[in-house]
């Protein structure tokens, strides 16, 4: 298992995409996809400190810098009695069993679209404090992230 | 997103540029200029003809009648149809507007009405609904009733939400509605519409306009 500690609040600009759009571009050139397996990394993860004892929001970037697309299947903590996937389609969450990490692609969970769901939540998360998580894959190895507590109206964004 | 970001446009074409450039060996071009432009747009949306504002009787969190045209008339008002079992955008929508509003004077903040209508009135009794927007902001008026007439009010403001339904797996799937109308002190009437993504610096900026009713 391999352990992701996001190192503070992590401001995702448009830099990264043009970095991706770039390499992208750049392996298409190529026309060199062998690389036969995805190469997961974490990061923007937060929780905003939610309204209710229970029940929390969280929102995290899956980096697939790999030639081959995975899948999240599940997400585990100690910290919550479940952790649930969900879409966000109209104004309405939906649950969903797994969600795609696409090849030299992202996954992004953030406010208004994919969220994880913490439900039956031991204590209620505080600001500074951390939820730990384990992400689970249909193929690679499990990752650990830390999620940092942020404010209730934290805003990724802005970073405050 | 509203900030603009040519930057990857930018990078884009740079590269489309460079890789033509190779194939015609057409050396005469030069570079287009990187623009480099973030403008945060207006979050609000100035409606050039306001809503009414509904005509809605229902119970607030002491499970008292409250009647939103005679109790928020002549106050500047903000409305947002949500749910308390919403992770994610109704806490967010209603602490954007919480944190904003601390930033007025006491005396401000006394005049603002703000309203949160349940859109799973089963889920939020007055009890509920105290107990969720205490941890928000106690002077936010909380308000639940029959869905039918949530619904019903909602659709004069244009917003849609639909009756609280089971999925599959036997959980309650509720829906929020994506927008807050501000009501002006002046006219009564919603003028003023916010998506999800207006945050603290957007009701910041615009709380003290909407207290005199002007255009942000």
């Amino acid at each position: 298992m391999r352990r992701v500690t996001p190192a503070g609040p992590v401001r995702l600009l448009a830099v990264p995409t043009a970095v991706i759009t770039g390499a992208v571009l750049l392996l298409t050139g190529c026309g060199s996809d062998s690389d036969g397996r995805a190469e997961l990394s974490v990061r923007a993860a937060y929780i905003p400190q939610p309204v209710s004892d229970t029940m929390a929001a969280g929102f995290l970037t899956i980096v697939n810098k790999g030639g081959t697309q995975d899948e999240l299947t599940s997400v585990t903590s100690t910290a919550a009695g479940s952790v649930t996937l969900h879409e966000t389609v109209g104004s309405s969450m939906e649950e969903v069993t797994s969600l795609d990490v696409p090849a030299h692609g992202q996954l992004v969970f953030k406010s208004g679209g994919n969220h994880l769901m913490f439900e039956k939540l031991k204590s209620k998360p505080v600001q500074g404090g951390t939820v730990t998580v384990e992400l689970h894959f249909a193929a690679s190895d499990p990752v650990e992230v830390e999620m940092p507590v942020e404010s209730a109206t934290y805003n990724p964004k802005t970073g405050h | 997103m509203r900030k603009k970001t040519f930057a990857v446009a930018a990078l884009l074409t740079a590269a489309t540029l460079t890789l033509s450039a190779c194939g015609s060996g057409d050396s005469g071009s030069s570079p287009v200029a990187v623009v480099s432009e973030d403008v945060k747009q207006q979050a609000a949306t100035v409606l050039d003809q306001p809503f009414p504002k509904p005509d809605l009787v229902l119970t607030d969190t002491q499970g008292k009648s409250y009647d939103l045209r005679k109790e928020t008339a002549g106050h500047p008002t903000l409305i947002y149809f949500g749910y308390t079992n919403c992770p994610d955008v109704c806490p967010l929508t209603m602490n954007n507007i919480a944190v904003a509003k601390k930033q007025l004077t006491q005396a401000e903040q006394d005049e603002l009405r703000v309203v949160f209508v349940t859109t799973d009135p089963d889920r939020d009794t007055p009890a509920a609904l105290g107990k969720w927007l205490k941890g928000i902001d106690p002077q936010v008026v909380g308000l639940t009733g029959k869905f039918a007439t949530i619904q019903a009010a909602a659709r004069t403001l244009g917003i849609s939400v639909e009756a609280p339904h089971k999925d599959k797996n036997g959980k309650i799937v509720s829906t929020h509605g994506t927008q807050v109308v501000a009501f002006s002190p002046k006219t009564d009437g919603g003028y003023l519409l916010y998506g999800e993504d207006a945050d603290v610096d957007d009701y910041t900026k615009d709380l003290p306009k909407i207290l005199k009713g002007a255009n942000p």
